[in-house]
C-alpha cells in the first residue's frame, strides 16, 4: 500500500472518529416506515414551529419493528411511525408501545385508532383494483373483491401475498367475512391462477405495461405512477363502498414505551394531527386525511362516502401470525 | 486447483510451499478476527435457541422447497458466471480486444447496480409490454416472453454478479508471466488451445474464489429473486420475518450452515493446491483475436448492454422525464437532485474505509490459511465466507443485538458510523478474503526465504517482498468491497445514524413510493460515483504498462 494511500486512510478514519457520535442526544428520535418523501417535510416544519431537534431513521416498517423490538428497552426511539398497523401491532403485542393521550386519540375517528391507545392513525390508503385501462373498461369490473374468483378474471388479477396491506386486508376478510368464508376465498383465487408480485409498485408498474389486466393495491401507488408517467394506461377501480376489498386502512403513529421525551413525542403527534399536517397528507402524498373536517384531495372520493366495512381495527394489528398461515397453506407463493 | 499441467511439466525445480506452524501473535489476531465475524451466526444460534424450533423447521416443506430453488439458482448462476467472467477477464488482460482500456472500467460496474432497482429497470425494458417492445413494435415482434422465475433471475442475477469473478480473474492474468503462453504459442497452439491449457489452469484459483462469491451472494440476494417472482429461503425468511421469527431465524441459520459446508467442502477440495507462478511487472502478452475479434467485440459489448446500458437507459429515461417536468410543482418528480452530494460523500466514505479496513482485517486470516496448516485457519476461514451468505437484515439485528448487549464503551457504537463499517466488514469481508488469499498464494515463498536469508525481519520482508507482490490482488479484493458497500440496503438503513443518508438508502426511498425520477437520479449517481472509485482504486492500479 503506497503512502499517500496510508494517508488517505487516516485522514477518512479521522474524519470518521470526529463525526462518530451518533445523532443528537436531546433530540427527538424517530423511526419512521413512511419514507422520507412522505414525511420528511412535515418534520422539518415541526423542528422550525418548535425547536425541538428531530433525528430520524428511515426503513421497512416491518423490519424497523424488529429492530425496536431487538433493541428492547435500550433503544434510542421515542417515536414509531409506520406505514401498516401490522407492524405496530407486532410491537404492541411485545410491550413495546406507550399508552397516548386520550386527547390525541380522541381527534380520529374510533375507526381509525387502538382501543387500548397505543396507535393513532395519521394517514388513510384505500384497497382498489387497479386495471390497465386499454386491456378492460371499467365496466366489466366487479362491485366486490369476491367476485374475483369468477372464471372471467382467470389469471387476470395481480397479488402481492407478501405485502402488508394485503395481509391487512385478508385479516379484515376473516372478520366481516368469516374464517371459513376467507379460506374458501382464498383458496379460489389460488385456483383462478393469480399472478403474485413483489409489492405494490410492481403491481401498478406491471397493469401500466399490460403484463397483467388488473391487481389488487392500495389507491395511493397509482396516483405516483400517474406523475411520473402521465399516459400511463393505468386507473384505480373502487369496490363497493361497504365491500371488504374497499378497507381504508391507517398509517400509524406511536411512542415508544420508556421514552424520556414523552411531551415531546406528545406534541409531535399533536402537530401530526392539526388541519394543516393533515392537509399535507390529502394535497401532497393523495392519502385520506383521518381528522374530521380536512377534505380528501380532487379526485378522491370523500372517505365519509366510502362507508369503509365496520371491522374491529386492532385486529389489523393482532391476528396476523394466524393470516399469514392461512395464506400461506392457500397456496400462495413468496408468502 | 493449480496444481495444473503447466506446473507437473516443470517437474521438481518448483518446491512445495512449507506449511509451518502459526506463529502465535498471528494466530491470535485471527482468531480475534474470525470471533468478529462470527457474531451473525453466534445470533442466529443464540436466538434459534430461545425461540426453539429449529430442526421442525429445518425439515418442513416450507423450507425444503426454497432450499431446494436456491441451490439450483446458486449453482446455475455461479456457473454461468465463471464462465463469463473469465472470459471476459482474459479477453481484456490477454487479447488485442479493441476497446479494452474502456472495457477495464466498464465491465467491472453491474456489481453497484442495487439489485432491488436493477431488476426493476430490468423488467420496465425487457418484460412484455415494456420499453423495448415498445422499440421492436414496428418491426413485427408484438410480445416479448415472460421475464421471470428461474431463467429471469438466472439472467439478472449473473449479469449483476460475473465482476465477482471477472475482477480477481483480471487481476491474477496481469500478474502471470507471458513466457508460458508465449511458448504455447510458438509450438503453434491456437488462442482457445492455449487459454485451455495454460490460463486456465493459472487462472483456476482465482476463479474459483470468484465463482463461490456469485454462489454465495445469490443464495443471499433477495431484490431479484423477489421481484422476478423466484422463491428462495431468501424471500421465504423476509415474507415470515415479523410473524414467524422462530422459521425466519431458522432459514437464516440454515443459509448460514450452508454456506460453511459449501466454504469448507471448497477447502478440503483444493487443499494442497500449490499457488502459481508470478512475475509482477511482466510484459504481459496479447494474443491477435484474429477471425473471433468479432464475436469477442460483440461478447464484451453486450454485456456492456445488457448489464449497464440497458439499465441505465431506463433509469435516464425516468430521471429525465422526471427533469423536464420540472420540479417545483405540487407532488414535484425531482425533489431536490443536489441533496445528492452529502450521500455521495457518505457512500464514498463508508465504501473506502469498509474496503481498507476488510483488506486489512482479514489479511492475518489469509497467511494463516495460505501459509499454515491448522484447523483455526479453517475455522476462520468459514465463518468469514460464511457471513456474506446471510441476509443483510440478519446481519444487522445480529449487530444490534450483540452492541446493546455490551459493557459501555461498546455499546456506545450503537448506530454510529463506525459500527456500520464494522457490518460492512463483516457482511463483505469474504471478498476481500478470497483476493487476498489469491494475492498471497502467488507469492512466491522462495523470495520470503531469500530475504530471510538475508537477514530481514518478519516484519521488513512483508513490507518489501510480500506486499508489493500481492498488492494488486489485495486492492482487486478491496475493490470488490467497495462496490458491495456502495449499494449495501438493509445493514445500512437500520444501523446507520439517525440522518446518515447514502445514495442507496436514497434510492429506496425513492423506489418504494415509486418516485421513479428521483430514485434514477440517485440510481445513476451512485454508479458514476462506483465508476470514479472503480479508475482510481483498482483499474489504474491494476492496469500494468501494456
Amino acid at each position: 500500500m503506497s503512502r499517500k494511500t496510508t494517508v488517505v486512510a487516516l485522514a477518512l478514519l479521522l474524519a470518521l472518529a470526529s463525526a462518530g457520535c451518533s445523532g443528537d442526544r436531546d433530540a427527538l428520535t424517530i423511526y419512521s416506515g413512511r419514507t422520507q418523501n412522505l414525511i420528511g417535510p412535515l418534520l422539518e416544519k415541526f423542528n422550525k414551529e418548535t425547536g425541538i431537534a428531530i433525528d430520524v431513521k428511515y426503513g421497512d416498517s416491518a423490519e424497523l419493528a424488529l429492530l425496536l423490538d431487538e433493541e428492547g428497552d435500550r433503544t434510542p426511539a421515542d417515536i414509531f411511525l409506520s406505514q401498516s398497523p401490522g407492524a405496530t401491532g407486532f410491537l404492541a403485542g411485545k410491550g413495546r408501545l406507550g399508552q397516548l393521550d386520550a386527547a390525541v386519540l380522541d381527534k380520529v375517528d374510533a375507526r381509525f385508532r387502538n382501543a387500548d391507545g397505543r396507535w393513532v392513525g395519521i394517514s388513510g390508503r384505500q384497497r382498489v383494483l387497479v386495471y390497465n385501462s386499454e386491456e378492460v373498461s371499467e365496466a366489466e369490473l366487479p362491485d366486490s373483491v369476491l367476485e374475483l374468483t369468477g372464471d372471467r378474471f382467470a389469471g387476470k388479477v395481480a397479488i402481492a401475498p407478501s405485502n402488508g396491506s394485503f395481509q391487512d386486508f385478508v385479516t379484515a376478510m376473516r372478520q366481516l367475512e368469516g374464517e371459513e368464508a376467507t379460506e374458501a376465498w382464498l383458496k379460489e383465487m389460488v385456483a383462478n391462477k393469480p399472478r403474485t408480485y413483489a409489492n405494490n409498485n410492481a403491481i401498478v408498474e406491471a397493469v401500466s405495461r399490460g403484463e397483467v389486466e388488473m391487481g389488487l393495491v392500495n389507491h395511493y401507488y397509482n396516483y405516483r405512477f400517474q406523475q411520473e408517467s402521465p399516459g400511463t394506461p393505468s386507473r384505480n377501480h373502487s369496490f363497493a363502498g361497504d365491500d371488504v376489498g374497499a378497507l381504508v386502512i391507517p398509517s400509524t403513529a406511536s411512542v415508544v414505551a420508556g421514552t424520556d421525551k414523552t411531551d415531546e413525542a406528545t406534541r409531535f403527534l399533536n402537530f401530526l394531527l392539526t388541519e394543516e399536517s393533515q392537509r399535507y397528507f390529502s394535497d401532497q402524498t393523495f392519502e385520506y386525511p383521518l381528522v374530521a373536517g380536512v377534505p380528501a384531495a380532487s379526485g378522491l372520493p370523500p372517505l365519509a362516502s366510502l362507508r369503509s366495512p365496520d371491522y374491529d381495527v386492532d385486529a389489523l394489528g393482532g391476528g396476523l401470525e394466524r393470516t399469514v398461515e392461512l395464506i400461506r397453506t392457500s397456496g400462495f407463493n413468496g408468502v | 486447483m493449480a496444481s495444473t499441467a503447466s506446473e507437473r511439466r516443470r517437474g521438481p525445480a518448483r518446491p512445495r510451499p512449507r506449511r509451518r506452524p502459526a506463529p502465535a501473535p498471528l494466530a491470535a489476531v485471527s482468531a480475534l478476527v474470525a470471533c468478529l465475524f462470527a457474531t451473525p451466526l453466534a445470533y442466529l444460534a443464540v436466538r434459534g435457541l430461545t425461540e426453539g424450533g429449529t430442526l421442525a423447521a429445518w425439515t418442513s416443506a416450507a423450507t425444503l422447497g426454497p432450499l431446494a430453488r436456491t441451490l439450483l439458482l446458486g449453482v446455475s448462476v455461479a456457473a454461468a458466471s465463471a464462465v463469463l467472467g473469465t472470459a471476459l477477464a482474459w479477453l481484456v488482460a490477454r487479447t488485442d480486444l479493441p476497446g479494452r482500456r474502456a472495457a477495464r472500467l466498464l465491465l467491472p460496474l453491474p456489481l453497484v447496480m442495487p439489485s432491488f432497482i436493477a431488476a426493476f429497470a430490468l423488467l420496465a425494458a425487457f418484460a412484455p409490454g415494456g420499453l423495448l417492445e415498445g422499440l421492436l413494435e414496428p418491426l413485427g415482434v408484438d410480445r416479448l416472453p415472460a421475464f421471470e422465475g428461474f431463467w429471469g433471475a438466472l439472467y439478472v442475477l449473473t449479469l449483476f454478479t460475473y465482476p465477482y469473478v471477472y475482477l480477481p480473474v483480471v487481476a491474477r492474468l496481469g500478474q502471470l508471466p507471458a513466457s508460458l503462453e508465449e511458448s504455447a504459442r510458438l509450438l503453434g497452439r491456437g488462442p482457445a488451445a492455449v487459454f485451455r491449457t495454460v490460463v486456465a489452469p493459472q487462472a483456476a484459483g482465482a476463479v474459483w474464489a470468484g465463482t463461490l462469491l456469485v454462489f454465495l451472494y445469490t443464495i443471499s440476494d433477495f431484490g431479484a429473486v423477489q421481484l422476478l417472482r423466484y422463491e428462495t429461503l431468501t424471500s421465504s425468511i423476509y415474507a415470515s420475518r415479523v410473524f414467524d421469527r422462530a422459521g425466519a431465524l431458522a432459514q437464516s441459520l440454515l443459509l448460514g450452515v450452508l454456506a460453511v459446508a459449501v466454504v469448507a467442502a471448497e477447502r478440503a477440495a483444493t487443499r494442497g493446491a500449490r499457488p502459481g507462478r508470478l512475475a509482477a511487472g511482466a510484459r504481459s502478452l496479447r494474443v491477435p483475436l484474429g477471425r473471433w475479434r468479432g464475436p469477442a467485440v460483440a461478447l464484451a459489448a453486450g454485456v456492456v448492454g445488457l448489464a449497464l446500458v440497458a439499465p441505465v437507459g431506463v433509469l435516464a429515461f425516468w430521471a429525465g422525464r422526471g427533469l423536464v417536468a420540472g420540479s417545483t410543482r405540487a407532488g414535484a418528480l425531482v425533489s431536490d437532485a443536489g441533496g445528492l452530494a452529502l450521500p455521495a460523500v457518505h457512500t464514498a466514505t463508508m465504501a473506502v474505509l469498509a474496503a481498507l479496513v476488510a483488506v486489512a482485517a482479514v489479511l492475518p486470516v489469509a497467511y494463516l490459511t495460505v501459509r499454515h496448516a491448522s484447523r483455526l485457519a479453517g475455522a476462520a476461514n468459514a465463518v468469514i465466507v460464511g457471513g456474506f451468505a446471510l441476509p443483510g437484515l440478519v446481519v444487522a439485528l445480529a449487530l444490534a443485538f450483540w452492541t446493546l448487549q455490551a459493557p459501555w464503551p461498546l455499546a456506545a457504537l450503537y448506530q454510529t458510523q463506525a459500527l456500520l463499517v464494522f457490518a460492512y466488514v463483516v457482511h463483505f469481508g469474504s471478498q476481500a478474503l478470497r483476493a487476498a488469499q489469491v494475492a498471497v498464494a502467488a507469492v512466491p515463498s522462495r523470495l520470503d526465504d531469500a530475504a530471510r536469508t538475508l537477514g530481514a525481519g518478519r516484519l521488513r520482508r512483508l513490507r518489501t517482498v510480500e506486499f508489493p507482490l500481492a498488492t494488486p490482488g489485495l486492492l482487486a479484493g478491496a475493490g470488490l468491497v467497495l462496490l458491495s458497500t456502495m449499494k449495501e440496503l438493509p445493514a445500512t438503513l437500520l444501523l446507520a445514524p439517525p440522518g446518515f443518508e447514502t445514495l442507496a438508502t436514497r434510492i429506496w426511498n425513492a423506489t418504494e413510493d415509486a418516485f421513479l425520477a428521483d430514485a434514477s437520479l440517485a440510481a445513476l449517481s451512485l454508479l458514476a460515483l462506483s465508476g470514479i472509485l472503480t479508475w482510481f482504486l483498482v483499474v489504474r492500479h491494476g492496469n500494468a504498462p501494456t
